[in-house]
């Protein structure tokens, strides 16, 4: 196709994305358009968020998690509902701390209220320091420490909701590593209705967008930054889903979008006949866990020797 | 047309015309895991580059 040719299906200006289900074309001005109102039409869909809602977003400076803050500061007033920013400084050296610029920069633009949370407060320790001696285990060391951080956080800002920015290429990864683990629970498991005591629903308004249309938005609205990767990324498995999915994405376009339809299907069709399994709380800190000592309290005492 | 790759490095190729997409995929690159700008500006990648065009191809990182 020429650049003469490739017009915006709306208005004829030169086409930026080509997107499917309906095959467009779409230029800056109308791309904005189209991700905003179906990140709008999920939210509503979903029923994510309601009047009186004080959503919390998991902002942690990258590029998922500001798209999502500027989206939701754009409609939810709307809403009825108010917002608030949080973050989780892990205490990663030689990252964090620009992603924390980042997150403070945004939300003092926007004008929204942001509580920052860190490991060292919560846990004793930054991440790094945590982590020595089993550096390989970063992502799932960190990923169950961050759950916590956050969920502490969203209590002390008073929040209902927590919105995190994860988006349509995580969800069909995690779909997809869920199957090749055989990990039917997880699966399953579906955080959006929350835990009342413990925890507060998550929302994930993103899941409707893929991580090259979050990226190709950044950019047209003028808010991409090009910040380093956490040293600790990728499980080995989740880059190989990654690695495969996006070649599948690319000869067969749709295909993360059915993997979350196949997982919706399969959760409306298990739940019913699956148990619900008991939880009982922590001896140690008194959250939910489904043994006798939490995942977070385990990884502490690992430290502790 | 000279390539401005995600590292930063500058390839020229001397071909006349082709489909973005193909240079891509020639390079090693899956299409659905960059956005290329082409003389400054973004384009969807079945779009042809044209010679003495600039294409320069944004990774994106993941996390965030």
């Amino acid at each position: 196709m020429t650049s003469a040719e490739n017009r915006c299906s709306l208005c004829g200006e030169p086409a930026v994305v080509r997107l499917v289900e309906p095959e467009r074309r779409l230029c800056a001005a109308h791309f904005i358009e189209d991700a905003e109102a179906r990140v709008l039409a999920a939210v509503k869909r979903e029923r994510m968020i309601l009047p009186g809602d004080r959503v919390a977003v998991g902002l942690s400076g990258g590029k998922d998690s500001t798209a999502l803050l500027l989206l939701l500061h754009r409609f939810l007033a709307a809403f009825g509902a108010d917002l608030v920013a949080v973050t989780v400084d892990e205490g990663i050296a030689g990252y964090r701390e620009e992603t924390i610029r980042a997150a403070r920069d945004l939300t003092g633009e926007l004008g929204v209220e942001h509580r920052i949370v860190t490991f060292t407060d919560l846990f004793g320790d930054d991440l790094d320091g945590l982590l020595v001696g089993r550096e390989a285990q970063g992502c799932t060391v960190c990923g169950v420490l961050r759950r916590r951080a956050l969920a502490e956080g969203v209590k002390k800002v008073g929040a209902t909701k927590l919105a995190t920015g994860h988006n349509l290429d995580d969800e069909a990864q995690s779909v997809l590593m869920n199957v090749l683990r055989g990990d039917l629970p997880r699966l399953l498991q579906d955080t959006s209705t929350g835990q009342p005591g413990h925890f507060v629903p998550r929302i994930k308004p993103l899941a409707v967008l893929s991580e090259k249309e979050i990226v190709t938005y950044l950019l047209l609205r003028g808010y991409f930054r090009d910040l380093p990767e956490c040293p600790y990324a990728g499980t080995a498995l989740r880059s190989e889903v990654r690695s495969m999915l996006a070649g599948l994405e690319h000869r067969h376009p749709g295909t993360m979008l059915r993997l979350i339809r196949f997982r919706d299907g399969v959760r409306r069709s298990a739940r019913p006949a699956e148990p619900a399994k008991a939880l009982s709380t922590c001896r140690i800190c008194g959250e939910l866990t489904g043994g006798e000592v939490c995942q977070v309290c385990r990884l502490l005492e690992w430290k502790r020797g | 047309m000279q390539i401005i790759l995600p590292d930063r490095s500058v390839r020229t190729l001397s071909r006349a015309s082709a489909p973005i997409e193909d240079i891509l995929l020639e390079l090693g690159i899956n299409p659905t895991t960059v956005i290329v700008v082409k003389n400054g500006r973004i384009v969807p990648e079945d779009v042809t580059a044209e010679e003495g065009d600039e294409l320069r191809i944004l990774r994106f990182s993941h996390g965030g």
